[in-house]
C-alpha cells in the first residue's frame, strides 16, 4: 500500500495527454508487430524465445542505469515515449507463446495410444506438507489445482495410478507414450485441448526434477502426465520412480 | 541511479556464490506460477496465469491472459508486504463499501508493488503507473515474457517463499470499452480509477516438492514400464530452459 502512495508524487508524469500519446503510439507498435494469431513455433521454442526478450529487454536500461550517474526521470512523458517507441521495437519483441486456451478446470481425459478415456478428473490438492497427493480411486486420474488448467500458459499437471490393490491403474501404460501421441482434456467451457506428446521420462522419486516437472521451464502451454515406475520397493510400499509424459498443446 | 547498481553488484555477488553452493542472503532459487483469477467485485471476466523464476536476484517473468478490457494499458505488477496478508484481496476488504476494490484497498492483501512488469525500461515500484510502457492487451490478451528483472534479496526471497502476488490492473466497471466514469484513481486522480482497479490477481506459489506416490505395486515386475530410459533430476534441475531440455536428451541416450 504504502508503494502505491508512493506514486502520488509522481502522478505529474501522468499528464493525460502524454497517456494519450503514448498509449497510441505503443498500440501502433503492438498491432504492428502482433499480426495475426500466434502460431506454434517450428523450431523448439524454449531455445527461440527464452533468450530473446531477457537479454534485449533487460541490457539497455541496466546499461544506462549504470552508466550515467543521474539518468533522467525514466518515466517522465516525453522522455518515455521517445525512448519506447524506439526501444521496443528493436528490444522487446512480443514472446511466442503459443495457442493459449482461457482458464477451465478440466473434465474428461482421453490418450487414445495407451487406452485412457476417463469422463472425471479427481482434483488434486497440493497439501501442507507441498506434496502433490494422488488421486483416491485408481481408476481415476487427478489434476494438480494449483497448476494452470490444462491449455493455460504453463505446465498442467495430471497424475494417475500405475496400479492398485486389484492390479491395473488409469496410467497403467503411460510408459509406452511416444512422441506424437495426442492427449485430449476436455474442459467445462465445452473446449477440448489438444496436446501432442515430446517426450516420456523416467525419474528417480528421490531425484525428482521438481523444477522440470512443475516450474516456468515452458512458454507455452504444455501438459505433464506423471505416474510411478520403475522398480518397487516393498520396505516403502512405493515405487522408487516417477514416469513423467512431456506435451505441448497444439489447439 | 546509485540504488541500482548496487542491487547488480548484489546480483554478482549471488552469481559467483551459487554454483558453489554456497548458502546466502542472496542466494534465492526456485520456480513459482500462479492462477490468475478476476479480483473480487471488480467484474473482470479475465483469466491468466504467470510463472516467475526466481534465481539469485534475478528473475525471469512469463505471463499470459486473456479476457481483459481490449487496447487500453493494463499495469502490471508482482506484490508484496511483509505486513500484507500475501493472498489476493476479498469483497470484505472494500472500505469504503462502494461494491468495488481499489489498488489501495487491495493493499492489506497483497502489498506494494515490489516489480512493476513493464515490456521495456525500468521494472522498479517507481515504474508501477508507467502506462506507455505496459502491455495494452489487444483482443483483450497479454502474452507477456522478460528476463534479467534485478530485485533486492528479501524481495526474491519472498517470491520464492510463495508470498507475492501478481496483479494485473485496469477494469471497465461500465463496461463502455474504454477507461471512465466519475471515480478517479486512489492512485493517481489524473485518471479514471477503471484505469488502475485490479483486474486479475494471483498468489505466486510454489511447485509441488518431489514426486508423486501414485502405486501399490500390484504390478511390479511385470515390465510395464521398464522401457523408459532412467533420468537424472538433479542436474537438470540445475538448467534452464534450452539449457535443461538439451540435458536430459543427452542423458536419455545415454
Ligand atoms: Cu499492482
Amino acid at each position: 500500500m504504502s508503494d502505491h502512495r508512493r506514486h502520488d508524487g509522481r502522478s505529474r508524469i501522468l499528464a493525460a495527454a502524454a497517456v494519450v500519446l503514448a498509449v497510441a503510439g505503443a498500440l501502433a507498435l503492438v498491432l504492428g508487430l502482433r499480426g495475426g494469431p500466434a502460431e506454434m513455433p517450428t523450431s523448439p521454442p524454449l531455445a527461440a524465445s527464452t533468450e530473446g526478450p531477457s537479454d534485449a529487454a533487460g541490457s539497455p536500461p541496466a546499461a544506462a542505469a549504470d552508466g550515467s550517474g543521474d539518468r533522467a526521470d525514466p518515466v517522465g512523458p516525453g522522455g518515455a515515449a521517445r525512448d519506447a517507441a524506439p526501444t521496443a521495437a528493436e528490444t522487446a519483441p512480443l514472446p511466442e507463446l503459443g495457442p493459449i486456451l482461457p482458464a477451465s478446470e478440466p473434465v474428461s481425459l482421453t490418450i487414445p495410444a495407451i487406452g485412457v478415456a476417463s469422463d472425471t478428473l479427481e482434483r488434486l490438492d497440493v497439501g501442507p506438507d507441498g506434496v502433490l497427493p494422488a488421486p483416491t480411486d485408481f481408476a481415476l486420474p487427478g489434476w494438480h489445482t494449483r497448476g494452470p488448467n490444462p491449455g493455460q500458459l504453463g505446465p498442467a499437471v495430471i497424475a494417475g495410478h500405475v496400479d492398485g490393490p486389484d492390479g491395473p491403474a488409469v496410467f497403467i501404460r503411460l510408459g509406452e507414450l511416444q512422441p506424437g501421441d495426442e492427449v485430449q482434456v476436455g474442459r467445462a467451457d465445452g473446449t477440448v485441448a489438444t496436446f501432442v506428446i515430446d517426450e516420456v521420462g523416467r525419474y528417480a522419486k528421490a531425484d525428482f526434477p521438481t523444477s522440470l516437472v512443475y516450474g516456468n521451464t515452458t512458454d507455452r502451454a504444455e501438459i505433464r502426465l506423471i505416474t510411478c515406475g520403475g522398480a518397487f520397493d516393498r520396505s516403502t510400499g512405493h515405487y522408487v520412480d516417477n514416469i513423467v509424459a512431456f506435451g505441448h498443446l497444439v489447439g | 541511479m546509485r540504488t541500482t547498481r548496487r542491487i547488480a553488484l548484489a546480483g554478482f555477488g549471488a552469481a559467483l556464490l551459487l554454483p558453489l553452493g554456497v548458502g546466502s542472503a542472496f542466494a534465492a532459487d526456485g520456480d513459482v506460477n500462479a492462477n490468475l483469477t478476476p479480483v473480487a467485485l471488480n467484474g473482470a471476466a479475465a483469466s491468466g496465469t504467470a510463472m516467475v523464476k526466481v534465481e539469485g536476484t534475478t528473475l525471469t517473468v512469463t505471463m499470459a491472459a486473456n479476457g481483459l478490457l481490449a487496447d487500453a494499458p493494463h499495469a502490471a505488477h508482482i506484490h508484496f508486504g511483509a505486513e500484507a496478508r500475501n493472498e489476493c484481496p476479498a469483497a470484505s476488504d472494500d472500505a469504503d463499501g462502494d461494491g468495488m476494490l481499489t489498488t489501495t484497498e487491495g493493499g492489506p492483501a497483497y502489498g506494494g508493488i515490489v516489480v512493476s512488469l513493464t515490456k521495456t525500461g525500468d521494472t522498479s515500484p517507481a515504474s508501477g503507473l508507467a502506462v506507455d510502457r505496459f502491455d495494452t492487451a489487444p483482443g483483450g490478451e497479454i502474452a507477456y515474457q522478460r528476463g534479467s528483472i534485478t530485485v533486492e534479496p528479501d524481495v526474491a526471497q519472498a517470491i520464492v517463499d510463495g508470498k507475492s502476488a501478481v496483479v494485473i490492473h485496469g477494469v471497465d466497471h461500465n463496461e463502455d470499452g474504454v477507461y471512465s466514469g466519475d471515480a478517479m484513481s486512489d492512485l493517481d486522480p489524473t485518471l479514471p480509477a477503471e484505469a488502475t482497479d485490479p483486474a486479475v490477481c494471483g498468489v505466486l506459489m510454489a511447485a509441488p516438492s518431489g514426486g508423486v506416490a501414485a502405486g501399490t505395486g500390484s504390478t511390479a515386475g511385470t515390465g510395464t514400464s521398464t522401457g523408459v530410459m532412467l533420468l537424472g533430476g538433479g542436474l537438470l534441475a540445475a538448467g534452464a530452459g534450452a539449457g535443461a531440455l538439451a540435458a536430459r536428451r543427452v542423458r536419455a541416450t545415454v
